[in-house]
Parts: structure tokens; sequence; C-alpha cells
């Protein structure tokens, strides 16, 4: 297997159109070998002899339920299950018992939402280091450079280092660049505790943050304030 | 205990104030009787008076005017027997009546009857003044007591009273503990018939009636109860199945809908047209969402799962995912923590409240397209937090801000969705509340109380 669209697929639903249809969006997003299933039995019946090595799965099947299908299914082998849901209560389930399905995704879903989800099961499962890139990342702020390998920023004022704590903050940030991020989930991710008696020490960082980054920390152009929410890192380049 | 007291108590006060208005009428109405009893008989003088009118001159007796006028109007007689027993002057002395009398007939006459007629006599010099009445007009009676008894009365006769009081209030007490123990069982069953318990009381008793009467009321209570429930579920259920069925053809038009917008092959006015398609079906999907979600609120069946949830941290990340996900452009959102709101901590189910204050939120910039300003802001009153939601745009419609102001009408449906139902819920099953208003300066406000935890 060379990558995730060499998976074989299984598609169990009892709704032929919407197994045409996901099957379409399946072939269409690169996956070459689909397999189908209306039913527990047939599904079971594909499952040992296809072996395939990911399954998509309808909760409410005609002559049983996903769940107790995937139970038996994991007897078997550890192939991901991505369940597709129409009802609110399996979403409940799937919280409440822990069954350890890799992922659900509740009807109606839009087409990109399912390919998304699917790659990263697939990923998750077959490719986990492609998640975990050993290579962080470089970009820049205007002129000035970051990169998280080293840790360092480099602009016109100089080189400088960043402090663990800089760091943590600064990739966050990043992570959800032009999006703001609460003072509390960067808190989280510097301290490990929410906001609650950091906000003095949050704000001495993001200046000395803005001190290495912004060409005039006073009047910052790339990490903004957003009042009484958080932070917002914008005018990101990569490369 | 508190009620047995009450009721002893009037028990008690009742019965005395029965006793003592009994006495008073008594007493009234024999005070009455022998005044006006006094009052017929009408007489003017006592027989010394009259003794005393008979004057003897030149050896003859003679009775002064007023006295002989009172005694002929009463059709009354008078006589005087001398010491010899012989009558020496009479008036009006019926034919009946004899003329001589013997000692012994002169001690008969003394106290009782003479003839039958009724007669008072009064010593006159040396003979005996006698005055009778018609016969059948008077009742006399003699009383002698023993000198030991009527001395004793005085310690016996408070006794006597003393004891009747004791007894009419042990009896009183004794009656008012029955009332109370019978009426005991009765109010545990009117609570239990509250609380929507079966109910079950012994029907023997003087409040027999009542208590079968509360018996068929609790039975009849639980029937609809069930009935009601059986109903809720049923519709739930039902809402939950339409809800399933509807959403696998809807997830094949919006697959379709999703692979065309984004199929090269069609012209740029087919792709918007499958965008609008796609966006209509994420509406119904939103729609049926919430639908279920309401349905299962109202019935107690939508699982919470509460924890401590610190409120403000929760309302910063969902106002960053609203102004994240770019809803709009022209609308703002500003968050306001007063300092001591800062670390409110509620017991809650996370994603329940988030959605409401989401919808709060939706709300708002759904009604004002053109764009308003949204201000959330937390403070802390004593027991609760107060979260308020406020816009400047134009505010809600008088007909729905009075709706959004009375209590929950089951399953309301108006023709913008469920979104300010399932906040009302939310919040209800939270055990705070919600209130809506227009304030004067336009716009609309929403405040929502919660109940925190104590630090």
């Amino acid at each position: 297997m060379n990558d995730i669209f060499d998976c074989k697929l299984l598609l169990v639903d009892d709704e032929p159109e919407l197994r045409k249809m996901v099957g379409n969006i399946l072939k269409q997003n690169g996956f070459k070998k689909i397999i189908f299933a209306a039913d527990c039995s047939h599904a079971r019946f594909m499952f040992t002899s296809e072996k395939p090595d990911g399954v998509l799965l309808d909760v409410s099947l005609p002559d049983g339920d996903g769940f107790t299908l995937m139970r038996e299914f994991r007897t078997i082998s550890a192939a991901p299950v991505l369940f597709l849901s129409a009802r609110d209560e399996d979403e409940n389930r799937l919280l409440g018992l822990g069954l350890g399905a890799d992922d659900y995704i509740t009807k109606p879903f839009l087409p990109r939402e399912l390919i998304l989800r699917l790659h990263a099961v697939l990923n998750r499962t077959y490719f986990p280091a492609v998640l975990n890139p050993k290579e962080k990342a470089v970009f820049y702020l205007g002129e000035t450079r970051i990169d998280f390998n080293s840790g360092t920023v480099n602009s016109a004022k100089g080189i400088f280092t960043l402090t663990a704590k800089e760091f943590a903050l600064l990739e966050k940030l990043f992570e959800n660049k032009e999006k703001i991020v609460t003072g509390d989930s960067l808190c989280l991710a510097a301290w490990g505790d929410p906001l609650y008696g950091y906000e003095n020490t949050l704000m001495v960082h993001i200046r000395r943050l803005r001190e290495k980054i912004e060409p005039e920390p006073s009047d910052p152009m790339y990490l903004i304030t957003v009042r009484g929410l958080g932070y917002k890192l914008v005018g990101v380049t990569l490369s | 205990m508190k009620t047995m007291i009450k009721i002893l108590s009037r028990y008690v006060l009742s019965a005395a104030a029965v006793a003592i208005f009994l006495l008073i009428i008594n007493f009234t109405v024999l005070a009455a009787w022998l005044f006006q009893s006094a009052r017929e008989y009408g007489k003017n003088y006592t027989i010394n008076q009259m003794a005393d009118g008979l004057t003897l001159s030149n050896g003859k007796f003679s009775l002064s005017d007023p006295i002989a006028t009172e005694l002929d109007q009463h059709q009354q007689w008078a006589m005087l027997i001398d010491g010899k027993g012989s009558v020496i002057w009479n008036r009006n002395l019926p034919s009946d009546v004899p003329l001589t009398y013997t000692l012994t007939d002169v001690a008969g006459l003394s106290r009782w009857y003479l003839r039958d007629y009724p007669v008072k006599v009064w010593q006159y010099r040396n003979g005996l003044f006698v005055v009778g009445d018609p016969k059948n007009s008077m009742w006399k009676i003699g009383l002698e007591l023993p000198m030991k008894t009527m001395d004793n009365s005085r310690f016996w006769v408070p006794l006597f009273l003393i004891l009747n009081l004791v007894t009419a209030v042990i009896l009183a007490l004794l009656f008012g503990l029955r009332l109370f123990l019978s009426l005991k069982k009765l109010t545990t069953g009117i609570e239990d018939l509250a609380q929507m318990k079966p109910v079950s009381l012994p029907s023997q008793g003087i409040l027999g009636d009542l208590a079968s009467g509360i018996n068929h009321a609790s039975a009849q209570l639980i029937r609809q109860e069930t009935a009601l429930n059986k109903r809720d579920n049923a519709r739930t259920t039902w809402i939950a199945g339409i809800s399933h069925d509807i959403r696998t053809p809807l997830s094949v038009i919006m697959g379709y809908a999703g692979q065309m917008e984004e199929d090269k092959a069609l012209t740029r006015e087919q792709q918007e047209l499958a965008v609008i398609i796609r966006s209509q079906c994420q509406k119904i999907k939103a729609l049926i969402n919430d639908l279920n979600l309401a349905s299962k609120l109202e019935y107690d069946m939508q699982p919470i799962r509460k924890e401590e949830i610190h409120l403000t941290p929760l309302i910063r990340s969902l106002a960053a995912d609203v102004l994240n996900s770019r809803i709009s452009d022209k609308h703002t959102l500003d968050i306001l923590i007063d300092e001591n709101a800062q670390n409110i901590i509620i017991n809650g189910d996370s994603q329940l409240i988030r959605r409401a204050i989401t919808n709060l939120i939706i709300n708002s910039m759904k009604h004002n397209p053109d764009g308003c300003d949204i201000k959330i802001r937390i403070s802390s009153g004593s027991k609760t937090a107060l979260l308020s939601v406020t816009d400047n745009g134009s505010g809600f419609p008088p007909q729905t801000l009075e709706r959004l102001n009375q209590p929950l009408e089951p399953m309301e449906l108006d023709n913008h969705g469920l979104g300010l139902t399932i906040v009302r819920q939310i919040i209800n099953v939270h055990g705070g509340t919600a209130s809506f208003s227009n304030p004067a300066g336009g716009g609309c406000r929403v405040i929502l109380t919660l109940p925190v935890l104590p630090l």
C-alpha cells in the first residue's frame, strides 16, 4: 500500500441511492477499490472474503445495527470504521459507550466533509507518520522569517530565539492562523491551564513575542489583539 | 405538629366559647323570665304592707283604698283571724272558705293552700292576716336543706363548675385529636396527589367520602399521566423516525449538489444553482436537528451531560468560533465580562449552553440582515450568572416578544424556526430563566440567568 487511495473500502448502507452517491464521491476523490453491502449478513460475508482496509458503516441496517456489526469486525481485523448515522441518538451512543469507532458523520453530509474525515481516519491508521511530520513549519510575517525547527525569528532587527512559552503561543496561533484564538486556549497551550489568573502573564508574553516578530511592537500588524477574546495571527505567508 | 396544635386550640377555644355563650344566654333568659312573671303577677304591695293598710278604728276594721282596689283587681281576697280562730274581718272572701279555724287548720294554711287557694299569712296584732289568690294561680314549694349541705356548697359549686369545664376541654381535645388524625391522612393524601404519587386512603370514618374522593382523583390523575406520557413518547419517537427517514434522501441530494458545485464540466451558473440546492439542504438539516432537539428537550428525553463548566472561557470560545466562521462581515460581536464574573462555574451541559448562546447570536444576525452590533455581557448575581445578549438591530416584533415572555408552550413553532424555543428549553433544564425585551434605545435584549456553583 503506497497511499490511502490503495485502501479497499467497504460501504454498508441499505439505501441503494446513497450507496451509489457515496461510491461516486469516493471514486471521484481517487479511491480505486470500493465494495458494497446492503445489510449485515452481506457485510459480514464481504468483510471476511474481501478483507477491506476501511469500512463506511450505516448505523441502522435492516437486519441489525452497525454497532454490533463493528464489534464483530473488530474481532477479525483492526480496519478502521467510519459510521454514517442518521439519528441524534446514535451520536449519544457513540459518545456514551466509547465503542471505539474511529469517527462518525451525521447524515446529511457534504462530500468534502466525508472525504476529509475518511482521509484522516485512514491516514491515522496506515500512515501515522504523515500526520506527525518531523519537519516543522517555516513561515514569514512580512520580511520576518520564523522557523519552528530552530525556534528562531529572523528579522531586520536581528535574530531572536523564542522561549518555550513564546514558542508554544506562536505555534498555537500559527496552527489557527487568520482565526481568533481565545486567551483560554493560548494559556492551555503554554501553561496547560486555562485563563483564570494568567491574563497578566499572557499579556507579558505576548508583548515579548511582539518585540521579536513585529516591526513596530507598539502598533502590531501581525499579532492582533481581539478585545475581550484573545489574539489572532494574520498576514502569514508560507516560504 | 403545628397543625395539630392549631386544630386542638381552635377546638378548645370554640368549646369554651360555646359554654360561655350558653351560660350567658341561659342567665339572660332566666332573668327575663323571672322579671316577666313578676310583672305579670303585677302586685304593688307585699303582704306586710297590706297588713299595715288594715286599720282598726272605733272597733271597726278598714282597708286603705289603694290596697282594696289592688285586691279587687287581682281577684284576691283577704281576711283577719283573731287569736281564737274566728274571722273577724274579710274582703271578697269566697264562700267555700270557712270562717273559723282550729290551731291545726292554721298550721296547715300558714304555708301552703287553703281550700286550694294559695295563701300568704302575716301576723297582725293578736291575729293572723291572710291574703288569698285565686285557685290555680300560684305554685308553692318548700325548700329544706341540711345546713351542712349549704355550707359545703361554697366548695361544691365552684368544683362542679370546674369539673364541667375540665370535661368540656377534655372532650374538645379528644374530638379535635380525632379530627386531626383523620385530617392528617387526608393531608398526606393530597400532598401525594400533587406529586402524582398513587394514593390509597382508608375510606371509613367521618371523612370517608372525602378520602374515597381523593383516591378516585389520584387514580384518574395517574391514568391521565400515563396516557400523556405515552402520547409524548409516541410523538418524540415519531419525530425522531421522520427525521431519520428524511436524512437519508437528503444526504443523496446534498451529496450530488456538493459534487455538482465542484464539477468543472458545468457552467458557472449551474454550479451556483448547485450551491443553492446544497445550502437549502443544509437549512433543512438544521431544521430537522432543531425539531428533534426541541421535542426531546420538551419531554426530557435528551440526555443532559452536566459537568462543572467555567462559563467565561466557554463564551469566549464560542464567540471566537462565530467570528472565525465569518458568517457575516456586517455584524460585530463584543464580549464584556465583569471582573467578579470571571471565575463563574455552573453545572451544565456545555454543548447545550453553547447551543443556546449561539442560537441567540444567530437569531440577531438572521433578523438584522443589514448588520448590527451584538454584545454579550456576563455579570455575577448573588447565586446566579447573568448573561445578556443585546443587539442594536430591529428588536423583537411585539407579538413575538409577548409570546417569548410567557411560560413555555408545548412545542411551539413560530415562523422563524425553533431557535429561541430551544434557548428557553435549554435554560429551563439548567434551572435558569430567560427574559426577552426591547430596550428603550432600540434593538433587542435577552437576559439569561443560570444558577452558579459556589466557588
